[in-house]
């Protein structure tokens, strides 16, 4: 039902939230990602699959602009932020999680998720020097921003414990906890359920899902999980060797001979 | 049991963003500042003026140390040179006519100033490059320091500083010289514990642990290392400025060499990167150790009846004073500052810990 509502939705006249134009990005003679077409519409859950090295998280920092693309075009509600530095696309609406968990060790979670909202606050000397008057305030009302993504994401009980030592399921839900505290318009997710097991994918689904409804955010979810991305994907794109193997409904693309090809290999004689 | 927690209930976010959650941390604060405040009413002078002194205006340039070295993460070997800036500015502001208040601050904002623009050059590079950068800074400051006539009078030569004066008071006694410094080292205390809880503390350590998720959070990682080495250069400039006018008396390019400088990336190291009450351990060790060291070895020597040469006695206490670094570096590479830490950590359950053993 919700895969319907939501592709009648994308055939509106909504500007679209995020639109790749002929993404191309190159490493020296290696061409990583190439002619990678794509538009993602308004609270519309993206996934982007692929075999490992396909160029899925060189597509994303192509958008966030760690690897600004050498070719090509990535508009965010219409704006042009092709090759615009990662931390003015963050201010533009833009929060990512990372593959390989990116929490800051020396902190506790509720530090972690407070540095979430720095586009949101004013962090100065003659602040913190006059906290009582200048920064609290501020901290105050972040602080209650933080303590609601906490309670919709139950980490409660592990606010004040250091990242390290929390097992990676957890460390997950930190970083979606630090990614949405910034109230994104877009949020690309990289792998947020690799290593976890069916009822921590049950979980992470939950949470995706609710974020969408409750927050009105779009998502580009790149997964291995295929029965996560059929879930509750709307619409999704498969890469392999960087280009675009097939497009669209999750049912139809899982079918494409390309997309087999890709995962299992073809019939090779 | 020593740091109890039990009965300690936050209701609101103010009281849960405390300084001190621990009623027994804030007690002892108190008693410290309480100690601090009475200090030259029971400190002999000649401790409080040779010891209590110096250990403070250092503790608040190893704290400015801290800033961008412990916090921020950026290695910095030319803070020396950083806090010679402030000191030869504000003496010159001084005998320029300048009130003593504003002249210091003349002195963190010149600093503050030279520190930004090397460290614009320094920050294109990381690590140990930019620590090399850095040394070159503390190099180029000595040159000019020593070449230039009209800044220190030329080599070999030193600055007479002017008397100090704050609030239209001549300050000329030991105990004023001390509350100058105990003011100061306050001051920064208080900044830094601020530092702790506040946006730009978490900004700046998300800049040291993982440079590419700050960026994604919106942190510009460049803004946040110059703005952390421009704060931390003011506090060079001042405790420099500040150093000269209630302990030395003279400015000498020699008090602000490159030594000077590796003595304190020592004090923060061997107190603990961004750790505040380690920055105070750390300062007295460096600082007052020595000393202490020399003492009871000579104390030791004649108890035993022992003869040690002069030669001999002057080398066993440098001795002993780098084998304690080693030590506690061995013992606990997070410095004096993580020690304390534990042992904290271990009293505040003791004895209940010890039941279910």
């Amino acid at each position: 039902m919700r895969t319907n509502s939501n592709s009648t939705r994308a055939l509106g006249s909504d500007m679209p939230i995020l639109e790749c134009k002929g993404i191309e990005r190159r490493f020296g003679g290696i061409v990583a990602v190439t002619g990678v077409d794509f538009v993602i519409q308004p609270q519309e859950i993206f996934g982007l699959v692929g075999p490992n090295g396909s160029g899925k998280t060189t597509l994303t920092n192509a958008i966030t602009g760690f690897y600004p693309p050498n070719e090509g075009t990535v508009r965010l509600s219409g704006q042009d932020i092709t090759g615009v530095a990662p931390h003015k696309v963050a201010k533009l609406g833009v929060a990512r999680t990372f593959q390989n968990l990116a929490l800051f060790n020396g902190m506790s979670v509720l530090d972690n998720i407070l540095l979430g909202r720095h586009i949101h606050m004013h962090p100065g000397v003659i602040r913190t020097a006059l906290y009582w008057w200048a920064a609290r305030p501020e901290e105050i009302r972040n602080r209650l921003v933080v303590e609601e993504i906490i309670e919709f994401l139950q980490l409660e009980s592990i606010r004040h414990e250091m990242v390290d030592g929390l097992p990676i399921g957890l460390k997950k839900r930190v970083e979606l906890a630090r990614a949405l505290v910034a109230e994104p318009k877009m949020l690309i997710l990289d792998e947020p359920m690799a290593g976890m097991n069916q009822e921590e994918k049950g979980y992470m689904s939950r949470f995706i899902l609710d974020a969408r409804a409750e927050r009105g955010i779009s998502v580009l979810l790149i997964e291995h999980h295929m029965d996560v991305i059929i879930g509750i994907c709307d619409r999704m794109l498969a890469l392999n060797y960087g280009e675009m193997i097939a497009s669209g409904i999750p049912k139809d693309v899982i079918k494409h001979p390309r997309v087999i090809e890709a995962y299992i290999g073809g019939s090779h004689g | 049991m020593f740091y109890r927690l039990s009965g300690v209930y936050h209701t609101d976010y103010v009281s849960d963003s405390r300084i001190y959650g621990v009623p027994a941390d804030r007690n002892m604060a108190a008693f410290c500042l309480i100690i601090g405040l009475a200090a030259p009413f029971i400190i002999p002078s000649l401790y409080l003026n040779s010891y209590m002194l110096p250990w403070l205006i250092w503790t608040a340039a190893a704290l400015g140390l801290n800033l961008v070295t412990g916090w921020a993460g950026q290695l910095h070997l030319g803070y020396a040179a950083v806090m010679a800036v402030g000191a030869y500015s504000a003496i010159h502001a001084v005998r320029f006519g300048v009130p003593w208040e504003i002249a210091l601050i003349i002195g963190g904002l010149a600093a503050a100033v030279i520190g930004s623009l090397f460290a614009f050059a320094a920050l294109r590079v990381k690590g140990l490059y930019l620590a090399l950068t850095t040394l070159a800074m503390q190099f180029i400051m000595d040159w000019v320091l020593t070449h230039s006539a009209a800044i220190s009078g030329g080599s070999h030569a030193s600055l007479q500083a002017p008397t100090l004066a704050l609030l239209g008071q001549q300050i000329t006694s030991d105990t004023g010289y001390y509350y100058v410094a105990f003011g100061w080292c306050l001051l920064v205390t208080i900044f830094m514990l601020n530092l702790k809880r506040t946006g730009l503390g978490r900004a700046l350590v998300a800049v040291r642990e993982k440079d590419y998720a700050a960026a994604i959070l919106g942190v510009n990682s460049f803004y946040y290392k110059i703005l952390a080495f421009a704060t931390s250069s003011f506090i060079a400039g001042v405790s420099g400025a500040l150093l000269v006018a209630t302990f030395f008396f003279l400015a000498a390019p020699e008090q602000f060499s490159v030594n000077v400088s590796i003595q304190v990336l020592a004090m923060v190291i061997v107190g603990g990167l961004s750790s505040i009450i380690g920055s105070y351990f750390g300062v007295a060790l460096i600082l007052l150790v020595p000393g202490l060291v020399n003492s009871a070895v000579a104390s030791i020597s004649q108890g035993l009846g022992v003869q040690i040469g002069v030669e001999t006695l002057a080398h066993i206490p440098n001795a002993i004073y780098g084998a304690l670094i080693v030590i506690i570096l061995l013992i606990e590479p997070l410095g004096l500052g993580k020690l304390y830490g534990n042992v904290r950590d271990y009293l505040m359950v003791w004895p209940f810990d010890q039941i279910r053993k």
